[in-house]
């Protein structure tokens, strides 16, 4: 029931209560026992209507309250080596798509500008390495970022970094340490993805490879976490070492070359974009892709 | 929507001959973290201090986590031939102190790789692949740490030297 409903019915019991026992004359007595006929028929009308609202049904039948919606068989869609591999290549696209958007706008320039063309040129050996052991399993390689996580990702952070005026949405002032904040986030989470799937392949030697491709894009990560807090390179959050060498802070910086003991398998929080009128920028949690947002083979046909 | 299923059927325990490595693993872990607190205790470290008391942590939590995963199996002892053969480079210079250990970390880098490819059980393989990822990231942080640049020292920040991915004695020594 929504909040419109309970209104409604909050207002008629309302006016049920204070008619009754009221001294009304006969003629008003009447006239209101007719009101509180309609009244009652008028709320038992709502409720139908809302109660058919819920039960969608497509049949060409009377509608009845409480009909269920027709079933519909979620599909069959395993996790093999194929669907990871696929899904690893999407995101190696994820990241190409990014860099070339970066260099395409001319965003970063010198050093930093160097080092995105490397990251690039890695994410692209990356993508044919996957790509090429997609195929040699018998699958068919994917070529295209992520889909799902192009969308909500992807284009909402470039979105913040570049502006869209027909949106309202103002281009962030810094789009040198938004760009690298987000590269940082991207290239974390490209690790933790080929570090999640290491349990979940079955054949040990792909894990072999799988990782070896993750811990390049770990090194990715560290590079950029090395330019945004060189003073701070290794964090000691969570770790029980002495009290002189923990950092002076109870909040951990945004970016490390090491931020833990693990690899993580946490979301990568990045905030992008310009301030709002309160001062508050936009936050995205980036995260590894979840089952929903693989690329299984059975999608090829849609 | 999708029903997923993951189908992989490898053992989630570690089998007799994971155990082995994840041994070998725990020896290593040990004599790293003692090359770093020796660099320390004798004076390296300088501004950057902190970062490998940090890393010598982690060294300990990989000994640890390898330890509740194998049980009375692990060794809980360093690799003494590893750290002798380490020692002298882990002394009061930071820079030496770095590049050394810039090494080792590469080193265990493509030894945990290769680990990683042998290992059955998918707990140990999971533990294994964390630590590189973190032993990846521990070779950038001492690359800067020696003063080395990103850009005009690139390979040193990331690459994973092929010779210790293929030297099998290497993956023997350093697992």
């Amino acid at each position: 029931m929504n909040n419109s409903h309970r209104e409604e019915l909050h207002t008629f019991s309302k006016i049920v209560k204070a008619t009754q026992g009221a001294d009304f004359g006969p003629a008003l007595q009447s006239s209101l026992s007719r009101r509180r006929f309609f009244i009652a028929g008028g709320a038992t009308i709502s409720f139908g209507a809302l109660l058919a609202a819920c039960g969608g049904s497509t049949t060409t039948e009377i509608a009845r309250i409480g009909n269920a919606p027709e079933k519909t068989e979620l599909v069959d869609a395993p996790v093999t080596d194929i669907a990871l591999l696929r899904t690893a290549t999407s995101l190696e696209h994820n990241a190409i798509f990014v860099y070339e958007a970066v260099a395409a706008a001319g965003l970063l320039s010198g050093d930093a500008a160097t080092l995105a063309a490397r990251f690039l040129s890695d994410h692209k050996a990356h993508a044919e390495a996957t790509a090429s052991l997609t195929e040699k399993l018998g699958g068919k390689a994917f070529s295209e970022p992520n889909p799902r996580l192009q969308s909500i990702y992807i284009e909402p952070a470039l979105r913040l970094i570049a502006g869209d005026k027909a949106s309202g949405v103002s281009a962030t002032d810094d789009p040198v340490a938004d760009v690298l904040a987000l590269a940082y986030a991207l290239e974390t989470i490209a690790g933790s993805t080929y570090q999640v799937y290491i349990p979940m392949l079955a054949d040990p030697a792909l894990r072999g490879a799988a990782i070896g491709i993750g811990e390049q894009e770990a090194r990715h990560a560290a590079v950029i976490g090395s330019l945004l807090n060189p003073s701070r390179l290794v964090s000691s959050f969570g770790l029980s070492i002495a009290a002189e060498y923990q950092e002076e802070t109870d909040v951990p910086a945004a970016a490390y070359a090491v931020p833990t003991a693990f690899g993580t398998k946490a979301p990568v929080p990045v905030t992008l974009g310009a301030a709002n009128e309160s001062g508050i920028r936009t936050s995205l949690n980036l995260e590894t892709p979840s089952l929903n947002s693989m690329v299984y083979e059975y999608l090829d046909g849609e | 929507m999708t029903a997923s299923k993951i189908i992989s059927d490898s053992p989630v325990r570690p089998t007799e001959a994971d155990t082995e490595l994840l041994a070998s693993a725990q020896a290593t872990a040990l004599a790293v973290r003692d090359l770093y607190h020796a660099a320390v205790e004798a004076g390296a470290g300088g501004d950057h201090v902190a970062s490998l008391v940090a890393i010598a942590a982690h060294h300990d939590a990989y000994a640890q986590a390898i330890s509740s995963l194998i049980g009375r199996a692990a060794p809980q002892a360093r690799d003494s031939k590893l750290f002798a053969a380490n020692k002298a480079d882990f002394g009061a210079d930071t820079t030496a102190v770095a590049l050394a250990a810039h090494t080792l970390e590469n080193d265990l880098v493509a030894a945990h790789t290769e680990v990683v490819g042998a290992l059955e059980g998918t707990e140990g393989a999971a533990l294994v692949a964390s630590m590189i990822i973190i032993e990846a990231r521990h070779v950038v942080a001492l690359a800067t740490i020696a003063g080395k640049s990103p850009v005009s020292d690139t390979d040193l920040f990331l690459v994973t030297p092929e010779a210790a991915t293929a030297d099998a004695q290497t993956t023997t020594t350093i697992a």
